[in-house]
């Protein structure tokens, strides 16, 4: 890993500028219970600049961003804030950019040949496309899980030490890994096998194991790409009760087909509609008809078209 | 889309009117056994009451299965939640047409109301019966422009409530404890009856704008906010 040292915090290596507050509690036994204290919040004084305290910060301010995949437009000039230690959603039909949209945030589209992202994204009012930022150290810091599990095939324990190992983060492993399973409501299902395959859990495990792995690195955000699209329901109830968990904690983003859902994890939600630019093909863009508190959008929409869209009358 | 569900919420919303009918054609009635002592019309009034209530069952049955098997939201989950208050309103109004028939059957074969107050009995009864008529196209129409103006209709029946009391109190009253009581019941029975009809209105603002509306008019949303 070979990553270039300046002064923006973003392109700094976490393992020298950034503590890793892994091992600032040093507690030998972390605690799964949130009201006992979050284990990665034990930070000392002075570190950990990027997670300002108490009041509900603005974590990434998205101003007029358009996506496109050539020279066709996939999402375009939107306009909104990610807060702190809150969970957004993202809703809206199929090839109305939320996922796209979801991708700008770790600088995912980076690495889809083809994708242009316009406009300006901040992530803690710093430039997040600028050119000397490292988009490694930003995937670190804003961490993904995806619609489909996709654990390493490798053991479980090998999948949670693999980010701190890349990331030269110099860690207890068999903490970050006892930690990690806790904080994912999956140590007391795996405790006893963490050299078996991942493979051998069931989807719903795989999925918090994904999640576990997200948290390994020391993440501040975490992107979800329809996290529950592949589990049952008991799965996808564990993993919303998960998510309300590390809400304490992290910054939650989450794209979702499933409104229900949106309805009962978020706190804000943002409806992105597809709209057609071109009859002929049918080709389509996204654009973000509003945002607002999830209370607000499901018993009182502004816009006509979120309306007809939780009600399952679109089109 | 949604077709079969948008035609059962359609169908609460027309039961509800039906609703609206029935209680207004029961005080109706009520009204006329009551100032012509006719046993037979106060009866009839008491057994259109209990059609009210199978109805209003039949409303929350309804409600009750949307809920749990349409996971309704926005405009949706107003007109249900909304629908299963204003069931209960109109329920009670049926209820008080009925208190109003059993005043007459009480004083059979006499009339409950004393010549003095035939007048303003027949006014508060007239009233009220305006509202609730008013109220049934509000729902049927989902007019909050009328709506608002059940407010002021309201005023008119408490002020005819005031009325009555001022004659019932008068050192100058001739007729004793027990008709002072029957007419204090049924003034009090139709001053409920309007406000019921105006809380149900009222519901129907909340379904359209997304707001519940205050006592004051002047200050309810319009369905632009």
């Amino acid at each position: 890993m070979d990553q270039r040292i300046t002064s923006e915090p973003l392109t700094t290596a976490p393992s020298t500028a950034q503590p890793i507050r892994i091992d600032a509690g040093s507690s030998a036994t972390p605690s799964t219970s949130a009201a006992s204290g979050p284990v990665w919040s034990q930070d000392s004084a002075g570190s950990g600049s990027d997670r300002p305290g108490a009041s509900k910060g603005v974590v990434f301010g998205a101003n007029d961003v358009s996506v496109h995949y050539g020279s066709a437009p996939a999402l375009v000039n939107v306009t909104l804030d990610i807060r702190e230690r809150e969970i957004t959603a993202f809703i809206g039909p199929s090839g109305c950019g939320k996922s796209t949209f979801l991708r700008c945030f770790n600088r995912t589209n980076d690495l889809i040949p083809g994708a242009k992202v316009s406009g300006r994204i901040d992530y803690h009012a710093q430039n997040l496309y600028a050119k000397d930022v490292d988009a490694v150290e930003v995937r670190r810091r804003i961490g993904m899980v995806f619609q489909k599990p996709n654990p390493f095939p490798k053991s479980i324990y090998d999948n949670l030490t693999f980010g701190p190992k890349v990331n030269r983060m110099k860690v207890d492993f068999d903490e970050v890994v006892e930690t990690s399973l806790r904080r994912a409501a999956l140590w007391d299902e795996v405790k006893g096998k963490l050299k078996q395959n991942a493979y051998s859990l069931s989807g719903g495990q795989q999925q918090r194991l994904c999640i576990a792995r997200a948290l390994t690195v020391d993440p501040e955000v975490i992107l979800m790409d329809e996290p529950c699209s592949a589990l049952d329901p008991i799965a996808t109830a564990h993993i919303e009760d998960l998510m309300r968990e590390l809400e304490h904690d992290y910054t939650i983003v989450i794209v979702t087909h499933n409104m229900q859902q949106a309805a009962r994890v978020s706190d804000r939600t943002a409806f992105f509609t597809a709209e057609i630019e071109s009859e002929d093909d049918d080709r389509r863009f996204g654009r973000l008809v509003e945002i607002g508190d999830t209370s607000k959008i499901f018993s009182n929409p502004t816009d006509k078209r979120t309306e007809d869209y939780i009600s399952g009358r679109f089109g | 889309m949604r077709a079969t569900f948008q035609a059962d919420l359609d169908g609460i919303r027309n039961q509800l009117v039906m609703m609206t009918g029935h209680v207004e054609l029961a005080m109706s009635r009520a009204t006329t056994a009551l100032l012509d002592a006719d046993y037979t019309l106060a009866d009839w009034v008491i057994d259109t009451d209990r059609e009210i209530d199978t109805i209003k069952i039949e409303i929350d049955d309804a409600c009750f299965q949307l809920l749990a098997r349409q996971q309704p939201v926005a405009t949706d989950l107003r007109v249900i939640v909304t629908a299963l208050s204003m069931a209960a309103d109109l329920e009670r109004m049926g209820d008080l047409g009925a208190h109003v028939a059993k005043v007459a059957k009480l004083r059979f074969p006499e009339s409950a109301v004393p010549p003095e107050l035939r007048a303003t009995v027949l006014e508060m009864a007239e009233a009220a019966q305006a509202i609730v008529a008013k109220t049934g196209s509000v729902i049927a129409g989902q007019d909050i422009e009328r709506a608002k103006e059940l407010e002021a209709d309201d005023d008119i029946v408490d002020r005819l409530h005031k009325d009555l009391f001022r004659t019932l109190l008068a050192e100058s009253w001739p007729y004793g404890v027990e008709p002072a009581i029957d007419m204090t019941l049924v003034g009090r029975y139709y001053e409920r009856f309007a406000d019921h009809g105006v809380r149900v209105a009222r519901q129907v603002v909340y379904v359209v704008t997304g707001v519940m509306p205050t006592r004051r008019p002047q200050e309810w949303p319009t369905e632009e906010t």
